[in-house]
């Protein structure tokens, strides 16, 4: 008879509090005033590319929680051949797959169209990726074949689930056009449920997800662009996950918040100083050089924080496919700054302009390598302006010291090209973020990119990388990590090390413990 | 009053083209490509040049212009080039949110302001008076970012009555629940406005003979304060809580940031970062219509409450 009271008065327990319930709604929280464009081959910011890639599958995926392309498995397709001279691709579709909001099985055609919608520069920020890309073809319902003008390094990153890779369904992106980015139809593991501007997007789970269904209900993924505000909604209980503001500070306050795991991710953002070869005083290799001497790199990393940020290693970012870990940077000594100061004819100093951005994290930057750069005799001369200023700015070639922080997919070539090589040489036509005029490796980047011998391509790209720190095209300082903070008791599923997608990953695995 | 109505409505047309026409030229003058910026930092020239062209950047100013302004007179102010959606629309939805973060501060601001003036006034120079003065000042030198912040770390932090994303609609508790902090920060600010003009006001008012004639004929004080001084007082205060309403549409930019509540001040950022010039366009006009409106609003407030005021 106790047994039985007890049972009842458990049961009526369960009803009474639904809150003791374990949780099925994870709120997001985000460091932007509103959603850009919520199109996967268009999205580029962060806030936008961590969102989508919740909703949105690859042909291969890079396996959550990592970013290396070692860890690629299979996505939409189920397995994929190429001949050996890398120019031709078999994927093999996965059958069953529904796209969102009853938009049908995916299958082939809709994988190939997605593939021609991301290289079109009408459709698509990414079209450059796919410059390669000679024709896509559909055979029946489940075999996809890619034909490559020539070989491509790394060619599977480019159809993992990021940027144009992201694999969306054909009748939905032709019904919608220009409106697909108001509701955008995937097959990943939560679908697009509710917008409401400058407030929140709303997704929900996807029960027809290939994986199986997701263990969560829903997501808010709330705009809160005040870091403080976002800051004391986590800390109120109002919010499971936050984007962290990126520096050391929050780190060391947020990790003091009971029940709570601060994670420093994958990709690091490289920030480097690209200088500008072609203008005076920076067209003399001594001064260049002599601003790569005066950079003290471990000072850097102690102020910035050795938890959130480490040493670069090389003109493009660290972990990357091709890159040298060991490149020959130069090490940090004044007095030979000094000496090729006066050696170039400026025995007083010398001051070099730089335009840059007002955005925190890498102003604190800038002003730190002023002071670095003051003991050598530079003087910095920064103008401040605001964000989308800066981007106009250094893209028409009016600073000649470009400070940017950047991460690519982490294959080197996608970095060299962007910034080193001779054709991504900002103001011209086939202008992408070349700010230092840099030419000194183009045969290597270019060589790469079509070799088919996988030891010789990582050679070409070791030169390419000595060739451009030997020249200064750009003295690399110091990696970012993406810092996100969320409550101990949400398990993603996953161990986290990194995402592509620079947000956490959040799958049909992430789930509430309590 | 006809002639008057007719009049403002012209002066404010005039006032409204002149508007149109500098930020129009401002938005352009700042440097920043929306093109670039909406399609993010790995986007090819060609890709960029082909939005630019869909968006009609690639046309002359003067054509820009002309598309312009004949769209305004068709009542057309263009779309976001952020979100597609028409800027109007964009606007009018979260105009309701600023105007009754706007509208509950103002009233909190009189509510608490117009007495503590008056009260300041009678006890002039006692304790009261200088409690009320400091502050006052107080107040005022608050920027409101501060204030909210302070908000929140005591009413929904140490003490959780508030949510700090007061963003909530539907039933009245959340109504209650969302408007609560943000209003109080911004009607602090507007209070000691209100009780500083009041205040001086009042002095200025209980001075006049016909205050001391009323005492002599033994008009009870309160009657005296209420109805014969504090409504000759009116003007000067109807005039700030006028002018300053322009102001706290300004402020709540602040406070919808603070608090995570939509608005215009939330909109105006997101268009600012991301250059949607027709966004801007359409959101200073909607800042001017306030402003040109509150405006008349007042000069008609000032005929109702003091029936000498002719407007002519």
């Amino acid at each position: 008879m106790k047994k039985l009271i007890f049972g009842i008065v458990c049961a009526a327990l369960m009803f009474a509090f639904p809150a003791l319930a374990q949780k099925k709604s994870l709120v997001v929280g985000m460091g932007s005033a509103d959603a850009g464009k919520l199109d996967p081959h268009i999205a580029s910011t962060t806030p936008d590319k961590g969102l989508l890639s919740w909703m949105f599958n690859g042909l291969v995926r890079v396996r959550p929680g990592r970013i290396s392309p070692e860890f690629i498995e299979p996505d939409l397709a189920e397995s994929w051949t190429s001949n050996p001279a890398g120019t031709e691709w078999t994927f093999k579709i996965r059958a069953g797959v529904q796209c969102h909001h009853g938009y049908g099985e995916f299958t082939a055609d809709d994988a190939a169209y997605s593939i021609k919608r991301a290289s079109n520069k009408a459709t698509s920020s990414y079209s450059n990726d796919f410059n390669a890309v000679d024709k896509v073809e559909a055979i029946g319902k489940s075999t996809l074949k890619i034909t490559l003008k020539n070989p491509v390094a790394g060619f599977l990153g480019y159809v993992a689930n990021v940027n144009g890779g992201n694999m969306v369904c054909k009748k939905a992106a032709e019904e919608m056009g220009e409106n697909f980015s108001k509701k955008p139809i995937g097959t990943g593991p939560f679908m697009f449920a509710e917008y409401q501007p400058q407030q929140f997007v709303k997704l929900v789970a996807n029960k027809q997800y290939f994986r199986g269904a997701p263990l969560i209900d829903d997501i808010t993924y709330r705009y809160i662009p005040a870091d403080s505000s976002r800051d004391l909604a986590f800390q109120s209980g109002e919010l499971d996950m936050i984007y962290g503001k990126q520096d050391q500070t929050w780190v060391d306050r947020t990790s003091k918040l009971p029940g709570v795991k601060v994670v420093a991710m994958e990709p690091g953002e490289l920030s480097e100083l690209y200088l500008n070869v072609t203008v005076k005083p920076l067209d003399d290799i001594r001064v260049r050089q002599a601003i790569a001497y005066a950079i003290d790199r471990k000072a850097i990393v102690a102020f910035k924080g050795a938890g959130t940020s480490r040493e670069a290693v090389s003109v493009i970012p660290s972990g990357y496919l091709g890159t040298d870990q060991k490149a020959p940077l130069f090490p940090y000594d004044v007095a030979k700054a000094k000496a090729l100061l006066a050696e170039a004819g400026y025995p007083n100093g010398v001051t070099i302009k730089t335009i840059h951005t007002t955005l925190t994290g890498m102003q604190t930057l800038i002003e730190a390598v002023q002071a670095q750069l003051k003991k050598a005799g530079i003087n910095l001369d920064i103008e401040l302006v605001e964000h989308a200023t800066f981007h106009a700015q250094i893209r028409k070639d009016l600073s000649p010291l470009v400070h940017y922080q950047a991460g690519r997919f982490p294959v080197a070539d996608v970095y060299l090209t962007q910034f080193f090589d001779s054709r991504s040489i900002v103001n011209t036509p086939t202008a992408v973020t070349n700010f230092s005029h840099c030419n000194v490796a183009d045969e290597e980047i270019r060589g790469a990119r079509v070799s088919t011998d996988p030891v010789k391509q990582l050679a070409l790209w070791k030169t390419a990388q000595e060739k451009i720190a030997k020249a200064v095209c750009g003295v690399p300082v110091y990696e970012q990590l993406q810092l996100w903070a969320w409550k101990d008791s949400l398990d993603l599923g996953y161990e986290v090390q990194g995402s592509l997608n620079l947000s956490p990953p959040v799958t049909e695995k992430t789930r509430f413990t309590k | 009053m006809t002639t008057f109505l007719i009049r403002r409505l012209a002066f404010a047309c005039v006032t409204l083209l002149a508007v149109l026409t500098l930020v129009f030229v401002l938005v352009r003058i700042v440097p920043g490509d929306p093109a670039q910026l909406i399609l993010g930092d790995q986007a090819s020239r060609e890709a960029i040049e082909a939005l630019r062209h869909r968006l009609g950047l690639d046309l002359t100013l003067t054509q820009q212009y002309t598309v312009f302004l004949l769209g305004a007179l068709r009542g057309d102010w263009g779309v976001s080039m952020v979100s597609g959606q028409p800027v109007i629309g964009e606007v009018l939805r979260v105009l309701p949110w600023t105007i009754e973060l706007t509208l509950v501060s103002l009233l909190l601001g009189i509510l608490l302001g117009v007495p503590a003036g008056v009260y300041a006034a009678i006890h002039r120079n006692r304790f009261v008076d200088y409690a009320v003065r400091i502050s006052s000042l107080l107040g005022l030198s608050f920027p409101p970012f501060v204030s909210a912040i302070i908000l929140l770390l005591i009413f929904a932090i140490a003490l959780p009555w508030f949510p700090v994303i007061s963003a909530r609609s539907g039933s009245a508790l959340a109504w209650y629940q969302s408007i609560t902090l943000p209003a109080v920060s911004l009607g602090l600010i507007s209070a000691a406005y209100v009780t500083r003009v009041t205040r001086s006001a009042m002095l200025e008012v209980l001075s006049e003979d016909y205050v001391r004639t009323a005492r002599a004929k033994g008009v009870p004080w309160n009657v005296v304060i209420w109805r014969h001084a504090l409504r000759n007082a009116l003007i000067p205060i109807i005039t700030v809580v006028g002018l300053y309403l322009g102001i706290l549409i300004g402020n709540s930019v602040l406070t919808e940031i603070v608090f995570s509540r939509p608005g215009l001040g939330k909109l105006l950022i997101g268009a600012l970062n991301q250059r949607d010039y027709p966004m801007l366009q359409g959101m200073m006009v909607i800042y001017t219509l306030i402003v040109v409106l509150v405006n008349l609003l007042t000069d008609l407030a000032y005929g109702f409450v003091d029936p000498r005021v002719k407007l002519k």
